[in-house]
């Protein structure tokens, strides 16, 4: 992003470059001390350098303990012969972003200048690791000579670079940038066949074909087909295309995917098609129809509090319909009470769709798309999986980890809006309570919380009912986060001016209007730096559910590696890659924020 | 005023529209509405724990807290604590210990990469990055287990491991040498007490000279020059004041004379007392010229609310949990005693001794000797990981603070002509602590709360102790309670403690 | 107390009767009395802190007055909240710092509550926007985003926007107070307009040229008191009580 402002300028004279020589005199030996302060740290450098490479390139290290379970560390005992599906989750993800890349269009650029930094940097980092690395001397010549490559390559960009004089010539777009560089990742995997071992009498021997790399080559490539695939597409008929229309599409895909893929794809649920027509079919229509209609006559335009009435009656019901639940007084099907209350709901906000005819249609095929999409979940969720699963769930390692951090992030969203909403409002009891929860929860470990919920809520349902183990965790910990993305949130509500909520009374807007339409997008669009810090929190804790015994990556890692007869003990080469594959992504995360947070506090709009 | 209007025609309109449309009834209605649900939600839920719980023959309460839980802690005061209440004692003050040195060594550290990261010197400023980057990026559990792991595959404790008895390390922790508070600190401590109110004496009686005269007089000199001479003084005289554990003692017992229902009704006294002071300032705060207070709804609420506290307060003080009172009783006297005897007489070392540390060997096994301050293995991992974790942050805590005061301030401060370190101590530094202080706080919070990871490396904190101790006896829910009571102290030690910091800063800044 | 009604004949829109408010120990209004009919332009001067803003405010029930009566249009104003939303959607108003919606467009910020509030189609309000927009003289800006208009503009955008719900009375609040002074006019002009096309006006201002020009009545207010009530010769010539006469010599 300041790459590209500064090259669309174009004003400013050219920053003088200055010669290595120059630079490494300003930078490391200006003055006496701080000539001293190179020296003293270059050497602590090279020697943490020589030690960490030492440690994990040591003959001791067993890194084919890691390399044998990579599939237990990123999906447990996921079915064998069922792993299709793993790869067509990620198959639609790749679909969903090459969607996203186009329809949003990535304009961004970046200047072969910063490439060839990387460039030389990456041979740089080579020709240190040869120097320094435990290898033999053969192999040390090897790594010298390919990093002087990098670094000749780098020199010859930037030569190039440097005699080019329009913006074009200087950068070059960054997806097809990604893309190729991705690729090239891909191709490596068919080049280099690393990471297989195989157990055979006793001995660890490389097996053609069952590596790592040989075995995850062929979807990985499928997968680098279908992002570039759809990506070319779309921009294909991308001017064709109802831009804002299918904005909101891809919006309500992403939010929708982590359900469908969870519940439908990965879960594979055995449908019971007899029941869903008898039953499920039925009742879906009633509530489309009925509900419809209910709604249909409620936006009515001159209905006036009548309509309120009715909705708070609703709301009632459905609040009884889950009380009587647990009382067991009447047995109602759990879709219908969650149907009831959904119903309930849009009776509250449907006064402010009354309007004309086409808008209050508007508002009930809304309705209509809801009632289809959570009855066709709640139908999926309730039958039963048809994989065979030695674990006590098909959900493990990585894919747990995801599982759990983007539906807490995506339940407590909500939840802390509500909680925010709750703490800055003029109602004194609402204050109180919504104050008194956000701080009681975020005075105490997460831990904690997490024990509650895994050993202590049994203890609160009636009995007969069961919570099972990774529905309480996932309550647990969106309780807690919702906590801490209300405070965010409470942040961005407080930078809203007076003024906004006074003009928003004076032309007016009811008050969920006025929340809706002028205050809560002021005040996300102000806290969503703080919010993606958040998320990167929500990611990196969700790894306590090792301690409750989830198994999620850091367990697998931690506790089911060593214990193998064959790597017993073999913990820290584990511990090493999860480590790694933590900073991957929560490091990519915070660079992202970064860049927002300098967009939001250029673009003031 | 009221008589004229009345017999205006337009007050004819001067009705009450029905309650469903009426904005504070609307409003009241709502608010008790989601009251009642929270309240019924809560009934519900501790009526079917209660059901639970006697179907599976567990009673809830304490009692378990003078119950022998049958345990043994890894390390702690106290490793085969005789009741429950004395376990998680031993867990808290583990947890405290963890906390406090963390918080020291991670705001040192912390403080030193953040200047790295603002240092002119390429290499400095890189390796700080790094450092930063690298450490906020990986979950501190990830860091945590890894410690662990690479501290137990530390070789065996051997009597040449690590230099020369100065530091040794195994893979049963590691072992430094330590200074620690010997027999007479205590008495010593008192005579500092009395040294520090000498010392805030000169420092005033020198910055009175400074202001009339103009002269420099250097007062934090002065003063440090005179705590020192008390220093140096209190280290060999110290005994005089072995009279004060006496004090302690009588307090003490006087403690453990007070009746349970005398403290209950003091602390029901308490609670109508606040609730009542609060709702006359409240009153008065509202109070017009014209006489009686005009409160409005949400005035109204918040008298009924504080006089509904006060009696909830005092419904949990004699019914819900009676034990409370006799708990405070107790433990308050235990305190003092505690405080009698270190305090009492006879005691005639010095304030503060020092030892290096060693290895023994008492069996077949060698083992850490006590001269050296050890740290076990689950220690060590999760200090290393709290410290370095929260170093990171407070790296970026620091860096942003300096950052954040405007660069026309150092340069004002130049065209005055004030020296480099004049600037620094009376201009930069001030406007950056206001920046630092808060978000500081949150990072100690933060701190506090991540020592409870302790429990994935098995080092007794409260967490640990408190999991075992509930697993054993079944009162999940009972240490579910003391663990929220316990972190909630802290945090709120901690944001006082942060508070009183920023208040002071404030007036530096006027 | 002066009470008399300029235009006897014409139906009262804004009736206030004994009304009284607090802040606190602090009284913003003592016992304020005033009545304005169909198609008057009233202009309400006074010290800062007299309590001007805060009578306009109480109109359009932005603050709750604690006693007394107020009748807009023919609604009283109470806690009904039919009552409020009415006289919402009846009474534009518009502020000293503009307060635009600064994440939505011009022609989003004008056809906002008519769409939501008023039920209008889209169409139909955007048509009507650009006409409101024409004749603040700005239609070219109706796709930028507040913060690119100048404060002249955002004014007139800000006019607009009340004007969109079709109101029978607009209350301005000192709204060329937080301008440069070449912009004053423009936004004076766009009120001159409104005032000359029969709009019922409340003005809170210290342009007293405006005042004098404009202005059907005049009502002095100091500490929370309506001191004085007039036409703009009787007020600007002959002032009959003292604290007005005090108030014209320091401004004039």
């Amino acid at each position: 992003m300041s790459e590209m402002t500064s090259i669309k300028t174009g004003k400013r004279p050219e920053e003088v470059s200055r010669s290595p020589s120059e630079w490494i005199r300003q930078n490391l030996f200006s003055n006496i001390p701080n000539t001293i302060l190179t020296i003293i740290f270059g050497i602590f450098t090279l020697y943490a350098i020589r030690g960490i490479l030492g440690f994990v390139l040591s003959g001791e290290r067993r890194w084919e303990a890691v390399a044998t379970n990579m599939r237990l560390l990123m999906a447990q005992g996921y079915p064998a012969n069922q792993f299709v599906r793993v790869w067509f989750t990620l198959g639609c993800l790749m679909v969903l972003t090459g969607l996203s890349l186009a329809i949003w269009s990535g304009k961004g650029r970046l200047s072969v200048k910063k490439i060839s930094n990387w460039v030389m940097s990456t041979g740089l980092g080579l020709a240190v690791f040869a120097a320094l690395a435990p290898i033999s001397a053969s192999s040390r010549l090897g790594w010298v000579i390919a990093g002087a490559l990098l670094i000749a390559g780098g020199l010859g960009l930037w030569q190039r670079a440097k005699n080019k004089t329009t913006e074009t010539l200087h950068t070059i777009p960054t997806v097809p940038f990604s893309f190729g560089f991705l690729g090239i990742l891909v191709l490596s995997l068919w080049v280099v066949p690393f990471g297989h071992y195989a157990f055979t009498n006793g001995e660890l021997v490389a097996e053609t074909g069952r590596t790592v790399a040989m075995s995850t080559k062929l979807p990985f490539t499928v997968m680098w087909l279908l992002l570039v695939g759809t990506y070319c597409l779309t921009n294909l008929v991308r001017e064709s295309l109802p831009i804002a229309q299918a904005k909101a599409c891809l919006v309500g895909l992403w939010l929708l995917s982590p359900f469908i893929l969870n519940w439908i794809v990965l879960r594979d649920p055995d449908f019971d098609y007899g029941h869903i027509v008898s039953t499920d079919i039925p009742l879906a229509a009633l509530f489309i129809f009925v509900g419809g209609g209910i709604l249909f006559m409620l936006a009515k335009p001159s209905l006036g509090e009548i309509g309120r009435l009715t909705a708070i009656a609703l709301l009632i019901f459905g609040v009884f319909n889950w009380v009587a639940a647990f009382f067991g007084w009447y047995p109602m099907l759990q879709k219908v009470r969650i149907s009831f209350v959904l119903l309930a709901l849009a009776a509250l906000i449907a006064p402010n769709f009354a309007a004309d005819r086409k808008t209050r249609l508007k508002f009930v095929t809304g309705w209509a798309i809801l009632i289809l999409i959570s009855h066709w979940l709640i139908t999926a969720v309730n039958s039963p999986s048809t994989l065979e699963l030695q674990g006590p769930t098909y959900l493990g390692g990585f894919s747990l980890t995801l599982f759990v951090a983007i539906l807490t992030l995506l339940l407590s969203f909500p939840l802390g809006v509500l909680l925010a909403l709750g703490r800055t409002s003029s109602m004194p009891i609402a204050r109180v309570l919504c104050t008194g929860y956000i701080e009681s929860i975020r005075g105490v470990p997460l831990i904690t919380i997490l024990f509650f919920f895994s050993n202590i809520l049994p203890l609160f349902l009636p009995q007969g009912m069961e919570i099972a183990e990774l529905a309480a965790i996932v309550t647990g910990y969106t309780l807690f986060s919702a906590a801490y993305l209300a405070e965010n949130v409470r942040g961005g509500l407080q930078s809203v001016m007076r003024g906004q909520y006074e003009a928003a009374d004076a032309i007016g807007l009811t008050t969920s209007q006025r929340t809706g339409f002028i205050v809560l997008p002021q005040a996300l669009r102000v806290s969503i730096p703080p919010l993606v810090g958040q998320a990167i929190g929500v990611f990196k804790e969700t790894s306590l559910v090792a301690i409750i015994g989830a198994y999620d990556i850091l367990r697998i890692a931690n506790n089911v590696v060593p214990a193998q007869t064959e790597f017993l003990g073999v913990k820290r080469e584990g511990l090493l890659l999860v480590s790694v594959i933590y900073f991957i992504v929560a490091f990519s995360m915070s660079k992202y924020s970064q860049r927002l947070e300098e967009r939001v506090g250029l673009g003031e709009r | 005023m009221s008589a004229t209007t009345e017999v205006k025609p337009s007050n004819q309109h001067h009705q009450r529209p029905p309650f469903y449309r009426d904005a504070t009834v609307v409003k009241w209605l709502f608010q008790v509405g989601a009251l009642a649900l929270v309240i019924f939600a809560l009934w519900f839920l501790s009526s079917q724990a209660r059901d639970n719980l006697s179907a599976r023959n567990i009673s809830t309460g304490f009692d378990f807290l003078s119950v022998d839980p049958g345990i043994n802690l890894s390390e702690g005061i106290d490793t085969r604590p005789a009741t429950g209440g004395r376990a998680l004692w031993v867990g808290m003050v583990n947890t405290i210990r963890l906390a406090a040195a963390g918080i020291f060594f991670a705001t040192i550290i912390g403080l030193f990469i953040g200047l790295a990261r603002l240092s002119n010197n390429w290499v400095v400023n890189k390796l700080g990055s790094i450092f930063v980057e690298t450490l906020r990026n990986i979950p501190l559990l990830v860091q945590i287990l890894l410690y662990g792991s690479i501290l137990a595959n530390l070789g065996d404790l051997q009597f040449d491991s690590g230099w020369d008895n100065w530091i040794i390390w195994s893979n049963k922790g590691l072992s430094v040498p330590r200074v620690f508070i010997a027999d007479g600190f205590y008495q010593w401590a008192v005579f500092m007490i009395i040294g520090a109110f000498a010392a805030r004496w000169a420092y005033n009686r020198r910055s009175r000279l400074h202001d009339e005269t103009g002269e420099n007089t250097y007062p934090w000199i002065g003063s440090l020059a005179v705590l020192t001479v008390f220093a140096i003084i209190g280290w060999f005289i110290h005994p005089i004041f072995g009279w004060v554990g006496n004090i302690f003692g009588f307090i003490s017992d006087g403690i453990s004379k007070i009746p349970e229902e005398a403290l209950q009704f003091l602390l029901s006294a308490i609670a109508i007392f606040v609730a009542a002071n609060w709702i006359r300032g409240f009153l008065r705060s509202r109070r017009t010229p014209g006489g009686a207070a005009r409160l409005t709804d949400d005035d109204k609420f918040r008298v009924i609310f504080a006089g509904v506290g006060a009696g909830i307060a005092i419904f949990a003080i004699f019914i819900v949990w009676p034990g409370l009172s006799s708990w405070i009783i107790n433990s308050s006297s235990d305190l003092f005693e505690v405080l009698e005897n270190k305090f009492g007489d006879g005691r005639t070392g010095g304030p503060f001794g020092a030892d290096r540390p060693e290895v023994i060997k008492p069996g077949k096994f060698e083992k850490y000797g006590p001269s050296g301050l050890t740290m076990s293995l689950g220690f060590a991992a999760v200090f290393f990981g709290i410290v370095l974790y929260t170093a990171a942050f407070i790296a970026e805590v620091v860096r942003g603070g300096i950052l954040a005061v405007p660069k026309g301030q150092i340069e004002a401060a130049n065209s005055l002509g004030m020296r480099r370190s004049a600037a620094l101590r009376t201009v930069i530094l001030p406007q950056a602590l206001r920046v630092i202080m808060p978000p500081l706080g949150n990072q100690y919070l933060n701190l506090t709360k991540n020592t409870s990871l302790a429990i994935a490396v098995g080092f007794s904190d409260l967490v640990q102790v408190g999991q075992t101790v509930g697993n054993q006896t079944g009162k999940n829910l009972s240490v579910f309670a003391i663990w929220m009571l316990f972190y909630l102290a802290c945090s709120l030690t901690i944001s006082v403690a942060v508070n009183f910091f920023n208040v002071r800063l404030r007036i530096v800044e006027r | 107390m002066s009470t008399e009604a300029a235009n006897t004949n014409r139906a009262d829109m804004i009736v206030c009767e004994n009304v009284d408010k607090w802040y606190g120990d602090f009284q913003a209004l003592k016992d304020v009395s005033a009545t304005i009919a169909e198609q008057e332009v009233v202009v309400v001067l006074g010290p800062s802190g007299s309590g001007k803003s805060t009578l306009i405010r109480c109109i359009n029930r932005l603050e709750a007055h604690q006693q007394g009566t107020i009748i807009v249009d023919g609604v009283e104003l109470t806690n009904d909240l039919r009552n409020i939303e009415k006289i919402r959607s009846e009474v534009g108003m518009v502020f000293q710092q503009f307060n635009l919606f600064p994440h939505l467009s011009v022609i989003d910020n004008v056809t906002l509550a008519p769409k939501w509030v008023r039920k209008m189609p889209k169409a139909a309000a955007e048509k009507k926007a650009e006409e409101l927009l024409e004749m603040v003289g700005i239609p070219e800006q109706a796709e930028k985003y507040p913060g690119q208009l100048s404060g002249g503009q955002q004014q007139r955008v800000a006019i607009a926007r009340a004007l969109a719900m079709e109101p029978r009375i607009m209350l301005f609040d000192e709204p060329t107070s937080a301008l440069d002074p070449e912009m004053i006019k423009e936004v004076l002009d766009v009120m001159k307009d409104l005032a000359h096309g029969g709009m019922t006006m409340m003005v809170v201002t210290h342009e007293m040229g405006f005042a004098r020009e404009v202005a059907d009545r005049i009502i002095f207010m100091e500490s929370g008191e309506i001191v004085e009530v007039g036409t703009p010769e009787h007020f600007f010539t002959n002032p009959t009580e003292d604290r007005t006469k005090l108030f014209l010599s320091q401004i004039l």
